[in-house]
């Protein structure tokens, strides 16, 4: 059993940060996706694999799904969709049952009903997204999900190498231009540019040799210094 | 899907919903009733309604017809005491008192209920005292054809807590009527209220009420109190020494009773210093002075409430604000006018 609530809640907002109404949101969407699905406690060890959520917006909703049903991005099985979209896709692996929860419109409008009593808007939210039942907060679409195998939890699938850089590319995310195998960073399609390789202080850090030095200072000629080593004057004397 | 094809064209096909006809001040409703079949001296009497066109319907699976969505609407929508008859009308069902009693509006499930695209449901005010078989309010979706979802969606929300509309028989009470003030209790003046109170306790289907006269002291008010409940009295009214003067002791009296909840004030007028106080299940309310002289007060709005069972706090005596003022008609027509019905 999933447990009460308000104690997701209180969990998800102390990973989060803060208590707000996406969290309710999101604690609810969770619940709900799973119950869908037919997934009873998703963070336990049986369940945990037979779990992916796609999420379609990073803000506060995100966090509080992934906290509730376990989902991380490391284990591949949580999937951000840059839709901007307040929603969230549930998918059994085992049944292959998919449910999207969509957080309605109108529940922003309906809080000031909810919760009347409350003025402060975004605890108003709050305090009504607890309250809504499930059919104002939500909208539900059975969904089909094709998964390519290559997105799927469990060990990489495939290596290639970047004809032009030697990068490594995992799990198929390479791109084939002119018959040649490309990394992403080497396409045109690139969130980064003007890529400089650079050497950075205390290059032979590691935890081992322990803690950083304090960073050097260079000494120019006509610089003053006190008894403890600290620049006290730049002018000549 | 609908398929639109020229009414000249429509001889020999079924009519797919009511049309309505509108002859000002004569006649409002189906001019052809949906199954008609069209036969060719229709066509003149359709053109002469607007219609040029007329709609097939081919449902496509996962759509429904107004008709079979308006029934899923209506069966959301009535919690109990509320009844209908499938047997929509244009599109539309209303739904009706099954009892005399008090309207109950669950104002935020039917707000929600509207939010949904497509769909919509006009009520009565909540709290309307109604007749059997008056009609308390009316549900239809908007177009001829719909996905069958968004009307689920929407009569799950309307039945959530059990339907969005319900009335409630008023519960006849043994009432315990407590008239304050030494001046009456004395004998200077006569009472007025005594008179007022059983009408209005008649008025609402209670009929057996006990008077008790007590002067302006706390331990004098305590013991009517007492003497009430001991009569196995259902509900107190008190009326008068709910003011701020010296002599204004009710409240202390109710409180020495073992008041187990004591709320006063209320966001209305007349009626600003209304008393709810229960002594565990029993409900005492404390009426100013302001009873005896407006024909309509707070006590107007709370009585039936209490009467079908609903506990009155803070919250509810905050909330009547909106629409609380009345207007103070030479005439009074309540409860046809805003007074309390804004909340």
């Amino acid at each position: 059993m999933m447990k009460p609530m308000e104690c997701l809640l209180e969990e998800s907002a102390k990973v989060h940060g803060h208590l707000c109404p996406g969290q309710v949101v999101g604690v609810r969407m969770a619940i709900l996706g799973c119950r869908l699905i037919g997934l009873d406690e998703p963070t336990q060890r049986d369940q945990i694999k037979k779990l992916i959520v796609y999420v379609e917006m990073d803000r506060c909703t995100a966090d509080a799904v992934s906290h509730v049903t376990g989902v991380k991005l490391g284990r591949r099985s949580l999937k951000f969709m840059d839709y901007g979209i307040m929603a969230a896709t549930f998918v059994n692996l085992e049944t292959g049952k998919a449910f999207r929860v969509l957080s309605t419109e109108e529940s922003r409008d309906l809080a000031q009903i909810y919760a009347p009593e409350v003025d402060k808007k975004s605890v108003q939210q709050l305090e009504a997204y607890k309250r809504m039942p499930d059919s104002v907060l939500f909208r539900v679409q059975q969904v089909q999900v094709n998964i390519n195998e290559l997105d799927l939890p469990g060990p990489t699938r495939q290596k290639a190498e970047c004809s032009h850089c030697g990068q490594v590319i995992r799990d198929g995310r390479q791109v084939v231009k002119n018959g040649k195998i490309l990394c992403k960073v080497c396409t045109d399609n690139c969130y980064f540019s003007h890529a400089r390789e650079i050497t950075w202080p205390a290059m032979n850090w590691s935890p081992h040799n322990g803690i950083l030095k304090k960073p050097h200072i260079g000494i120019k000629k006509g610089m003053v210094f006190n008894k403890s080593n600290q620049v006290i004057s730049k002018e000549k004397i | 899907m609908l398929k639109k094809i020229r009414v000249e064209d429509a001889v020999g096909e079924k009519i797919s919903h009511d049309i309505t006809e509108i002859r000002p001040g004569e006649f409002k409703g189906a001019a052809f009733k949906k199954g008609h079949t069209v036969c060719d001296e229709d066509i003149c009497h359709l053109q002469k309604l607007g219609k040029n066109h007329l709609f097939l319907i081919d449902l496509e699976k996962d759509e429904i017809h107004e008709n079979q969505a308006a029934a899923m609407l209506a069966k959301g929508l009535a919690g109990p005491g509320v009844v209908w008859q499938n047997n929509p009308k244009e599109g539309k069902i209303c739904l009706y008192a099954q009892t005399d009693g008090l309207l109950v509006v669950d104002k935020a499930t039917l707000a929600a209920f509207n939010m949904v695209d497509e769909v919509m449901c006009a009520s009565l005010h909540s709290y309307t005292r109604v007749k059997k078989g008056q009609q308390v309010a009316a549900t239809r979706p908007i177009p001829l054809v719909m996905e069958k979802a968004p009307v689920e969606r929407a009569a799950a929300i309307a039945r959530q807590n059990g339907g969005a509309l319900s009335v409630h028989e008023l519960k006849q009470v043994k009432t315990g009527i407590i008239i304050t003030g030494s001046e009456v209790f004395n004998g200077l003046i006569k009472d007025r209220f005594a008179p007022i109170l059983k009408q209005k306790m008649n008025d609402l289907g209670s009929f057996d009420t006990q008077i008790v006269f007590a002067p302006d002291d706390a331990a004098l008010i305590q013991a009517a109190i007492q003497k009430h409940i001991d009569n196995s009295c259902e509900l107190l009214i008190l009326s008068g020494g709910m003011s701020v003067d010296p002599d204004d002791v009710t409240r202390k009296g109710i409180e020495k009773a073992g008041a187990t909840e004591m709320y006063y004030g209320a966001a209305a007028l007349p009626g600003a210093m209304f008393l709810m106080a229960y002594i565990n299940d029993i409900p005492l309310m404390g009426i100013p002075a302001c009873g005896l002289h407006h024909k309509t007060t707070i006590l107007d709005l709370m009585l039936p409430r209490v009467l079908i069972g609903e506990h009155i706090g803070k919250k509810k005596l905050a909330f009547i604000g909106h629409g609380g003022l009345c207007m103070d008609c030479i005439e009074c027509v309540y409860p046809h006018c805003p007074f309390g019905k804004g909340m």
